[in-house]
């Protein structure tokens, strides 16, 4: 929990004194805010000091260690404190007599006097909630402890919760309650037989009432008497160590009383696949441990080893390879013209197989990457550089070197295209910019299809249209394709389910599809 | 047919209209109890009301006090008798017995053991006009004696916004709902989870409520109560040292559970009772301003108790509304992701229900227009479609739970009911805005089957909660218990491993170390002598560790943050620097120069000493990129020797504390019951209610009485505890099958009618409209409500699409995205409030 717990106790001498401080330090956030992010309500310290009163004023001066008595004390001057680590959050809970984060030190004070001699309770005992933005809220629980030497056989303690989420720490008043009150019930009981055992040794009361009084003696005998300390009064030895413990437990418990499930959306499709892929390619990876001289090993090199961190664009190896490249899809339509680019982009949704044959394996890599994003993660099989044909079951974006013959019943075939890159023959030798693909290459785009491409589908038109507005950055342009494919692959699941799983009708199914 | 009719409503019955409510039996309202009161320096304590001492005389009997007959409609007139013997103490309780001089406001609770009560207290500092000042005397006059009294001061121009200047929503929302507005990162760069936005209002939620940065006044810290029309401002002499407290007692149940079971409520839903008793305050200040008008004092008296009273009455009708009003009893959302067994069922029972209503407003498209309103201001929905980078659960409705949320409550803990009010009323855009929605018709079951049907939509967590049992309280090794070993004999063998036990080595062990004498030769006592003397030379743990004592490091510097630091203020430094950039109020906390002198004597050894010298390094290292204050410079005093002083001092004190286990305890997990999921989703209900986010209503009568003022409530007086820029209620009438939407912005609509009616989305009206295709088709209902849930999703996409399109832009013509992405004007509205929940910068090009 976001608070501290004191214990304090109003001392005949010195008033009401913070004794032992359980706070809670936690870790670093794990998400600091951005840059120029400026969190209002810069202390006013005019009003600040104001706000201590006079009655405050007065008693911070009384904190000066000549001033203090054994019953103003818990641990000893040289004591370190108590710590405990949650292992789990991080969150170290510390326990000294003072806060060690300075800027509780007068949170804690103020709410110790405020709570000794401030708010009023009735009987004297029990919980009272205060406080106010300034100077933070404080669940408060007052009661007494038996002291068969304390004027009144008894003193007066309370304990205090200190918190700045003044809703929160209401909101957990009954839990506060229930479990102080244990607390408050286990040290008045153990100092009750502690009193009762020491009042059967030498009976107080008719000690006073025989002693005359003298009004020479009388203070003195009261500060005498007034050094008790609480380890005493319950003869507990390890008194600090057991509540550090308590506090330490009761902030944690409080904090984690109440707990929040939050659903997110469920992932994408990409995002599914390529969870998929890595669970088998961890299956894989320890069947090859125990499987010795397996038969065919897979070619990493050329099959696409997608990582889900970067699945959409694997920059990486792209980076090795020199030479120009493919920035984007709509760099790729401005290189290949509209129309060749919608034959691409149709052949590509259309999950025919596309090759493309030329000697630079870094662009024809970088164009099967912007490519790629036309299709969900798990529609893409692609064999970057490869020195002979591959089925299309194998891949549908196939990269080959110059000179590999295309086999016939491919080139002929309706489902296939074949993009050839072949070299410009130049005078010049000028380095030439990366930009400027086309005074390098030239595209010659062939199919076997007669299907007409500049119709459908739907989906197509919309990448184009976000394709050609210039107005679209990059990014926008991306994000409006992941929309796109979304959508499609919506409308495909719902296709699914119907024909497939529930296996109906044509008429049913054109129904469906109006409608998804 | 009729067979079929009755089918139909037994299966309703069955679904929805089995509403339960909090209480068990009567909430009595006199158990609500009203007092004010007043404390000046002069005259002490006077009781300004009570609503136990006042009695209403019965209309028939011949009134001697109001003799103005020819009114219709005659207020109810009251009596006031002698004040109950119990007000000295509540006063007393109420002010406390020394006077704070704290200028805002002070929020009190006392439970009173007997007769069994609550007594909420808010004080107030008082605020005058300059021509007034001074006359509050007259109050307690005239509620005390009824004596004449003279002072009479008319005020021409009641402005009610104008009493308020000092905390107007527009100040206020700028301070907050701007930070909240720019530190959010686009989801997908940094964050891989969906839930960026709810993570993101998490954790700046533990930062502004985080005890680390110390007292932060957020935002209502000059709360005070106005004795009269005008601002203070003119002349600030006039202001006196004058308190009033407002106080709410509630009586609370004999009977052991139901007192239980109400103060659970109680304090869980503080924050809505709260909010009431601000209203309430508001109420009384009205009533003292305007009764000071009245230049006869009977009539006076009389006006000044009729406006309080009917005040108070309103507040007891909202508190008992609040109890006792009729709620959903399974709202769909909640109901899917809390039980998975029954989720099919529920999937049907929900696309039978809306595709009944579908039919229904079919021609005036009223189910899409409704969704359009709530998909677009209720915006906890958006978190649950941003998709995860996690696996779903079979069981959650194929959504994973968030697991960065999860991390952040255990490291960074932040109230979940707060989480959760603010998803109920949609306050998860830029700027903030809080919703309702209130359904008329006096078809009841066309009324419960909209709310069924928007329990759905209106989303928020679920809330778990881990609570001792029963049995372990009593248990005498109860981490709650310090002095279990003392009361009770330690058995070996125990169920629970609770905390540490000083029989046990590590406590026995540090008992020896606490007392040296115990074990004679270790050198512990010398040590800590050392240790106070020399820091440096000294090594406190090896001659520890020779006992056995494990010491743990305290250095955060070290452990926590792996930053290797010489000393443990650079530790503290260093965390304090790690926070946040909260950080820098800091400066301005510690150290007035009284303080210093008196410290500087001392030589105190703590924590405030130690402070001032950390606080100055932090000032001088950190902080010069902040605002400079020059009186903290003098402030911190200018002696460098005093400052290294205390900085050793401090060094050598702080030391390396003993470490303890962290007790592990046993608890129950249940679901909770006393959460806003559950207490704001109302059925239908006898009356207008202001606080739910939900509730279904017979006639609007009311609700055009009091939504205006409502509105503006919420706005002055959120009970989300966060500024708040605006807040609006959809009002769907099921009767005409109209959808409004009015705001606490426009106060005059055309026609005089109570707001403007919604446009409706085409995006969300063929969602729907598939959806139901599909259901109507025979496809599974749960796989029909998946679809639901990924055209959701598109939406959320979508506006992903805009803001990046939006980004670095200043105008965008409603045009142009049309052209650009395909966006239709219809669901601009839509898309752009939920491009506000993830990207802040949406808001100021296009709202």
């Amino acid at each position: 929990m976001n608070a501290l717990v004191a214990l304090c106790h109003f001392c005949e001498l010195h008033g009401p004194r913070t004794l032992f401080c359980t706070e809670a330090v936690h870790p670093p956030s794990p998400s600091p805010p951005q840059p120029g992010s400026a969190i209002p309500g810069d202390r006013d310290r005019e009003a600040d000091r104001e706000g201590e009163g006079l009655t405050m004023r007065a008693n911070s001066s009384a904190t000066q260690r000549a001033d203090m008595c054994e019953g103003c004390r818990s641990l000893p001057a040289s004591h370190p404190g108590f710590v405990s680590v949650d292992s789990e959050t991080g969150i170290r809970y510390l326990s000294h007599q003072h806060p060690r984060q300075p800027q509780l030190f007068s949170v804690v004070r103020q709410a110790c006097v405020r709570s000794l001699s401030c708010e009023v309770c009735p009987g004297r005992e029990g919980p009272i909630f205060f406080g106010d933005e300034q100077h933070g809220f404080v669940f408060s629980h007052t009661f007494f402890i038996k002291d068969s030497l304390a004027r009144g056989f008894q003193r007066w303690y309370s304990i205090v919760v200190v918190a700045m989420d003044r809703i929160y720490l209401i909101n957990s008043w009954p839990f506060l309650l229930r479990h102080l009150r244990q607390t408050i019930q286990s040290l008045q009981d153990t100092a009750l037989k502690v009193f009762d055992n020491e009042q059967c040794v030498c009976p107080q009361r008719a000690v006073r009432m025989n002693s005359a009084f003298s009004p020479a003696v009388f203070p003195h005998q009261r500060s005498g008497n007034a050094a008790r300390s609480l380890t005493s009064l319950t003869q507990h030895s390890n008194l600090w160590a057991s509540l550090h413990s308590s506090f330490s437990w009761l902030l944690k418990a409080c904090g984690s009383r109440l707990t929040e499930k939050l659903l997110e959306g469920a992932p994408t499709e990409d995002t599914l696949v390529l969870i998929e892929r890595q669970t088998e390619q961890e299956e894989e990876m320890s069947g090859w441990d125990c499987a010795e001289g397996g038969g065919s090993n897979p070619q990493p090199s050329q099959s696409e080893s997608v990582q889900p961190k970067d699945f959409q664009f694997d920059d990486g190896r792209q980076e090795d390879l020199l030479g120009p490249k493919f920035k984007s899809l709509r760099h790729l339509r401005q290189v290949l013209g509209a129309n060749d680019f919608r034959q691409l982009a149709w052949h590509v949704l259309m999950g025919n197989q596309v090759i493309w044959r030329g000697a630079d394996p870094g662009l024809i890599q970088s164009a099967f990457n912007v490519l790629k994003a036309l299709l969900p993660v798990g529609c893409v099989r692609a064999v970057s550089y490869s020195p002979h044909y591959e089925e299309a079951y194998r891949c549908n974006f196939l990269g080959l070197s110059p000179d590999v013959p295309i086999p016939a019943h491919v080139s002929s075939s309706e489902f296939s295209m074949l993009v050839d890159v072949l070299n410009v023959e130049r005078g010049c030798v000028n380095p030439v910019s990366d930009d400027d693909i086309l005074s390098l290459y030239q595209f010659n785009i062939s199919s076997a299809n007669t299907q007409p491409t500049d119709k459908g589908p739907t989906l197509l038109n919309k990448i184009e249209v976000a394709l050609s507005n210039e107005n679209l950055s990059v990014e926008v342009v991306s994000l409006c394709l992941l929309c796109l494919k979304e959508e499609w692959m919506n409308k495909v699941k719902v296709l699914f389910k119907f024909s497939k799983v529930d296996g109906r009708g044509k008429e049913d199914t054109q129904k469906v599809l109006a409608c998804a | 047919r009729g067979p079929i009719m009755l089918f139909h409503l037994f299966n309703f019955m069955t679904c929805v209209s089995l509403s339960f409510s909090w209480a068990s039996s009567e909430f009595d309202l006199a158990q609500i109890r009203l007092i004010v009161c007043q404390e000046c320096e002069r005259r002490g304590r006077q009781v300004l009301f009570d609503s136990k001492a006042i009695h209403k005389l019965d209309a028939s009997e011949p009134n001697p006090i109001v003799t103005n007959s020819s009114e219709k409609e005659k207020p109810p007139t009251y009596q006031y008798t002698r004040p109950a013997s119990d007000v000295n103490m509540l006063g007393e309780m109420m002010f406390g017995s020394v006077s704070m001089s704290y200028k805002g406001s002070t929020l009190k609770i006392h439970h009173i053991r007997s007769p069994p009560q609550l007594m909420v207290s808010k004080v107030f500092s008082t605020r005058f006009g300059s021509s007034t000042s001074g006359s509050t005397n007259m109050y307690e006059s005239c509620f005390l004696s009824s004596a004449i009294c003279s002072h009479s001061n008319p005020v021409d121009m009641p402005s009610r916004g104008h009493s308020e200047d000092g905390d107007s929503g527009i100040a206020r929302s700028a301070s907050l709902s701007s930070l909240l507005a720019t530190p959010l990162p686009s989801p997908g760069s940094s964050f891989s989870s969906g839930c960026a936005s709810s993570y993101q209002r998490r954790w700046l939620r533990s930062q502004a409520t985080s005890l680390q940065h110390g007292p932060m006044p957020r935002w209502n810290t000059e709360e005070m109560f106005s004795l009269s029309d005008e601002s203070c401002s003119s002349n600030p002499a006039m202001i006196r040292r004058k308190k009033i407290a407002i106080s709410i007692i509630i009586s609370l149940p004999e009977r052991e559970e139901e007192n239980h079971n109400f103060q659970e409520f109680f304090f869980s839903h503080f924050p809505l009772f709260e909010s009431h008793m601000n209203k309430l305050k508001t109420a009384i200040e009205r009533a003292m301003i305007v009764c000071r008008r009245i230049a006869e004092s009977s009539q006076r008296v009389q006006v000044y108790l009729c406006r309080v009273m009917e005040a108070l009455g309103e507040f007891r009708m909202t508190v008992w509304n609040l109890y006792m009003a009729p709620l959903i009893s399974e709202p769909v959302w909640l109901s899917m992701i809390s039980q998975s067994t029954e989720r099919n069922l529920l999937c049907q029972r929900f696309l039978k229900e809306m595709s009944l209503l579908m039919d229904h407003g079919a021609k005036s498209q009223f189910l899409s227009a409704l969704l359009t309103a709530v998909l677009t201001h209720h915006l906890a929905w958006v978190p649950t479609v941003m998709p995860s980078s996690l696996p779903p659960i079979k069981t959650a409705c194929q959504k994973p739970a968030s697991q960065t949320v999860d991390l952040l409550a255990k490291s960074h803990p932040y109230n979940p009911l707060w989480a959760q009010l603010g998803d109920l009323y949609g306050a998860l855009g830029s700027p903030v805005r809080v919703c309702r929605t209130v359904v008329v018709g006096c078809r009841r079951e066309l009324v419960q089957r909209v709310l069924y049907i928007l329990s759905y939509f209106i989303r928020c967590s679920d809330l778990q909660e881990h609570v001792q049992p029963q049995g372990q309280m009593e248990n005498p090794d109860n981490p709650t218990n310090p002095c279990s070993s003392q009361t009770t004999d330690p058995t070996p063998e125990k169920t629970f491993p609770p905390k540490p036990d000083p029989l046990k080595p590590t406590a026995c062990v540090i008992e020896k170390a606490l007392n040296p004498e115990s074990v004679p030769g270790t050198s512990v006592e010398q040590n800590n002598d050392t240790l106070l003397t020399d820091t440096k030379s000294t090594n406190p743990s090896s001659s520890l560790e020779s006992s056995t004592v494990r010491l743990e490091c305290a250095e955060m510097g070290q452990e926590c943050f792996g930053e290797d630091s010489d000393s443990v203020g650079g530790g503290l430094e260093h965390i304090l620097a790690n926070q946040s950039p909260l950080l820098h109020r800091v400066q301005f906390h510690i150290g007035s120069p009284r303080e210093t002198e008196n410290e500087g004597q001392a030589g105190d050894l703590s924590g405030a000493g130690c402070g001032r010298g950390l606080d100055r390094k932090l000032h001088q290292r950190l902080l010069t990129d902040i605002r400079r204050n020059e009186s903290t410079d003098s402030a911190l005093g200018d002696s460098d020797d005093e400052e290294t002083s205390l900085q050793e001092l401090y060094m050598a004190t702080e030391q390396k504390e003993y470490e303890l286990p962290l007790p592990s305890y046993h608890v129950e997990s249940r679901a909770s019951v006393n959460h806003f999921g559950r207490s704001l989703l109302g059925g239908y209900c006898p009356q207008y209610m202001p606080d739910f986010a939900l509730h279904g209503i017979s006639s609007d009568l009311r609700l055009k009485q009091c939504l205006m003022s409502d509105l503006e409530h919420t706005v002055l007086h959120p009970a989300l505890d966060e500024p708040v820029a605006e807040a609006l209620c959809i009002v769907a009438d099921t009767d005409r099958l109209s959808v409004q939407v009015v705001t606490s912005q426009r106060r005059v609509c055309e026609g005089g009618r109570l707001g403007r009616d919604v446009m409706v989305s085409n995006l969300v009206h063929t969602l729907i409209t598939s959806a139901l295709q599909l259901y109507a088709l025979n496809i599974a209902s749960d796989f029909c409500v998946m679809h639901l849930e990924d055209r959701l999703q598109e939406l959320y996409f979508k506006s992903r699409s805009l803001a990046e399109y939006l980004r670095g832009q200043t105008r965008v013509h409603v045009k142009e995205l049309g052209l650009a992405l395909g966006i239709e004007s219809s669901d601009i509205p839509l898309l752009a409030a939920v491009a506000s929940t993830h990207s802040p910068f949406v808001a100021q090009i296009l709202l």
